[in-house]
């Protein structure tokens, strides 16, 4: 036999025993096609609302629907036009530029619409520069500072921060007047391992979520004491009232207008009803200059309640422009309808069944209850009432491990702790993690893993089960 | 594909837990505790519950597990093989407890944990063994088996009572014969009989008590701050332990604590020591409290 003859054999044999271990080895089978959110005539920018929104009950709902699906995708700016008030400080102009994925309302989209806000003219390239952990077709990301710095730019651990480091500044727009201010030193926040990352959480379904009567989330605790996988989580509770908060990767929030309040100072910079100050960042002890105060010239809240709107013949219509933009973005999440997961898409009906079986075999399902059953009797719309909730969450925080630590605290959830998320709609998520670390499932449920985690053991049952069943549970979540 | 493994490195700081919520801590740092066991010489030993249990051969604690929890359920030691392509075959071992002055459920006995877990255990996995009596190492078990027929799973339970916790013994893998042979070699545990408090619980009540002064939680957080306390034969507390506390809740807590004095309680006549609970701020659910 020639040299070249063996090598040929030697070739055929390899390729014959690493094809059949190649074909079962198990892989995210990446973002589901097919509907937007699993739902026939949705679309990216047209999300579909609740059933008895879409049949308009009560009357008048489905204007408020429509209303606060066009102001979540409105472009702010700073002065002179449609909708002022932009920052001074934001990471960018509008709801619907980060809730994108897969639909208006959604996630982080596949292209970063943050690494085109200076390009785009958002931010003036003369006064921003790129964060240098934007990238083109990475996640949308809010970025953190766990903690104060010395002089020196080092970490103060003693010195906890964790506020919201907003990306840009308006300094250099033409309509920010002569607003100078400087982005954070993300350079040195990078350098010194002091920033921490946070990508949207989508909206889907909220209005169900919102409406859950805490003790029903008591029941599903309670259901899973002693669960022999070392699993005991706690309830971020408002520190307002006591009751058990909900919204937001560590279920700080207690609402939805609150969400949307907050967002829209944080991540846009717009002054509301509930969030009536411009925001400094963390560091900025003296608050912000005067010259950046006021720069929309109308003065604040600068988004309030609309006292005096425009007659139309549509009484429905003319009533959803009063409210102010966070309640009509509250109104838009509250009233928007869950995923639909798949039945058949990925692998098959048969594999999404048995993954179903597997996910809750393994013990994921002591966290991400599939079913939560069931809301409170709605004063909304009919479709929010008596529901069953099929989030795959027990909104509880747990402890995830110095692996995904991110060293931010907020209200009763420490730097380790974070809030079970959501799974529906996850088939068509691209980005994992609080962070939006990966795009690969299978990282995402390594990443579960860590000193501290309380979902080491569930992480240790999936691994032992075979390929081929890793694979069905990949594909149940895929289905979602 | 991890996005930001080459941002950020491997930063020891990213992954350092530095700024915790309600978390575990003492009055001082001698008297053991509860989770305070460690894995040396290929056994798992632990002072507060006076044990040592022998690691079954190459297996080791790779992860840690998380605090206690604020209803008093402790992940004491989690072992599985040091070798990972090993670990689907032969399973892994949790190590837990749950303080039965604080739990979730109304169970006051390892029977009737396990009985709770059972009510609750989905109708998808398959019982194997009803909880029932068994006796491991000289001492009174409750082994409760079950199984996953998906995921060809099998759990087996070994539960135990020691100073007023519920130890559980864990074991899960997919080669039952295997796992039993680890069940079996339970049998080498190893337990003390030294003399521990008395642990009574609701203990801290007037009729017991000569002075209580209550503490001040100047900050409102609604959590369940559940506490051990050991009270000296003289009335006095000696040892405290925040089982899941905020740090100025802990003080606060402590500071009334230091005035609490105690009737002697007499056991054969004469003055002994106590281990108790008293649970602070938001009392935890009574929904499974209920469901028993």
């Amino acid at each position: 036999m020639t040299k070249s003859a063996r090598i040929a054999l030697r070739f055929i044999f390899l390729a014959l025993v690493a094809i059949p271990a190649a074909a079962f080895a198990q892989s995210d089978p990446g973002v589901r096609g097919g509907p937007v959110n699993g739902q026939q005539g949705a679309g990216p920018t047209s999300p579909l609302p609740l059933a008895s929104v879409g049949s308009n009950s009560p009357s008048g709902v489905t204007q408020f629907f429509e209303n606060g699906l066009a102001r979540f995708q409105e472009q702010e700016v700073v002065s002179g036009g449609q909708n002022n008030g932009l920052g001074p400080r934001f990471n960018f102009n509008s709801c619907s530029g980060c809730h994108a994925q897969p639909a208006v309302g959604g996630t982080s989209p596949a292209s970063n619409p943050e690494f085109q806000v200076i390009a785009a003219g958002i931010a003036s390239g003369s006064s921003n520069t790129m964060p240098p952990f934007l990238t083109a077709h990475g996640p949308t990301l809010e970025a953190r500072f766990p903690f104060f710095t010395r002089a020196n730019g080092a970490p103060n651990t003693n010195a906890p921060n964790g506020g919201v480091e907003d990306l840009f500044t308006v300094s250099g727009r033409a309509d920010a007047g002569n607003c100078n201010l400087q982005q954070p030193n993300f350079q040195q926040a990078v350098q010194n391992h002091n920033i921490i990352f946070r990508i949207p959480t989508p909206t889907f379904g909220l209005g169900l979520v919102e409406n859950i009567d805490d003790s029903t989330l008591i029941a599903v605790q309670a259901a899973n004491a002693n669960n022999n996988l070392g699993i005991s989580g706690a309830f971020n509770r408002n520190g307002n009232d006591g009751t058990i908060a909900r919204f937001g990767w560590k279920a700080q929030n207690k609402s939805l207008l609150l969400f949307s309040g907050e967002a829209y100072n944080v991540e846009m910079g717009i002054t509301n009803e509930i969030f009536a100050q411009e925001r400094p960042l963390p560091q900025e002890s003296n608050g912000l200059p005067a010259s950046c105060l006021n720069l929309s010239n109308k003065g604040y809240p600068e988004d309030a309640t609309n006292f005096h709107v425009a007659r139309n013949q549509d009484q429905s219509t003319q009533n959803a422009q009063v409210p102010s933009d966070i309640v009509q973005f509250s109104v838009f999440m509250r009233l928007l309808a869950p995923p639909v997961p798949s039945m058949t898409n990925p692998g098959g009906p048969t594999s999404i069944s048995n993954g179903q079986a597997l996910f809750k075999s393994v013990g994921c399902a002591a966290c991400h209850t599939p079913t939560i059953s069931s809301t409170q009797a709605s004063n909304v719309t009919p479709s929010l009432g008596n529901a069953q909730v099929h989030a795959y969450s027990d909104f509880e925080v747990h402890h995830m491990g110095s692996g995904l630590a991110d060293n931010v605290s907020q209200g009763g959830a420490g730097g380790d702790q974070f809030r079970t998320a959501p799974l529906w709609g996850l088939g068509q998520r691209i980005f994992f993690m609080h962070d939006g670390r990966t795009t690969d499932l299978l990282v995402a449920i390594d990443e579960h893993r860590s000193n501290g985690s309380e979902a080491t053991q569930v992480e240790e049952n999936f691994a032992s089960l075979s390929a081929g069943q890793q694979q069905q549970v990949l594909n149940f979540l895929r289905s979602l | 594909m991890l996005l930001w493994a080459a941002l950020l490195g491997s930063a020891a700081q990213a992954d350092a837990l530095l700024v915790r919520g309600a978390w575990p801590s003492a009055s001082d740092t001698v008297t053991p505790l509860p989770e305070g066991g460690t894995i040396q010489y290929a056994a798992y030993e632990n002072s507060y519950f006076g044990l040592k249990y022998p690691l079954a051969s190459g297996w080791n604690q790779q992860v840690e597990g998380p605090p206690p929890s604020d209803s008093g359920y402790y992940v004491l030691a989690q072992i599985e093989p040091e070798d990972r392509s090993r670990r689907s075959q032969e399973g892994h071992a949790l190590i837990a407890a749950q303080d039965m002055f604080f739990g979730a459920t109304a169970a006051n006995t390892p029977a009737e944990l396990i009985e709770y877990t059972k009510q609750h255990l989905d109708p998808d996995f398959k019982i194997e063994h009803q909880p029932g009596p068994v006796r491991i190492a000289h001492r009174d078990f409750i082994r409760f088996d079950y199984r996953s027929p998906a995921a060809q799973i099998h759990w087996h339970v070994l539960a135990t009572q020691i100073r007023c916790h519920t130890l559980e013994f864990v074991f899960t893998g997919r080669d039952s014969p295997r796992l039993s042979k680890i069940v079996a070699d339970l049998d080498s545990l190893q337990v003390s009989d030294r003399a521990t408090p008395v642990c009574i619980k609701d203990f801290a009540t007037p009729e017991n008590m000569i002075a209580r002064e209550e503490p001040v939680l100047l900050q409102t957080r609604f959590n369940p701050i559940p506490v051990r306390i050991i009270i000296g034969a003289d009335g006095r507390i000696e040892h405290t332990h925040f089982i899941s506390a905020f740090p100025e809740q802990a003080r606060s807590i402590g500071d009334a604590l230091a005035q609490w004095r105690f009737k002697p309680h007499l056991v054969n006549g004469r003055p002994v020591r106590v281990e108790t609970g008293v649970m602070f701020g938001r009392a935890p659910s009574t929904e499974a409290r209920n469901g028993l």
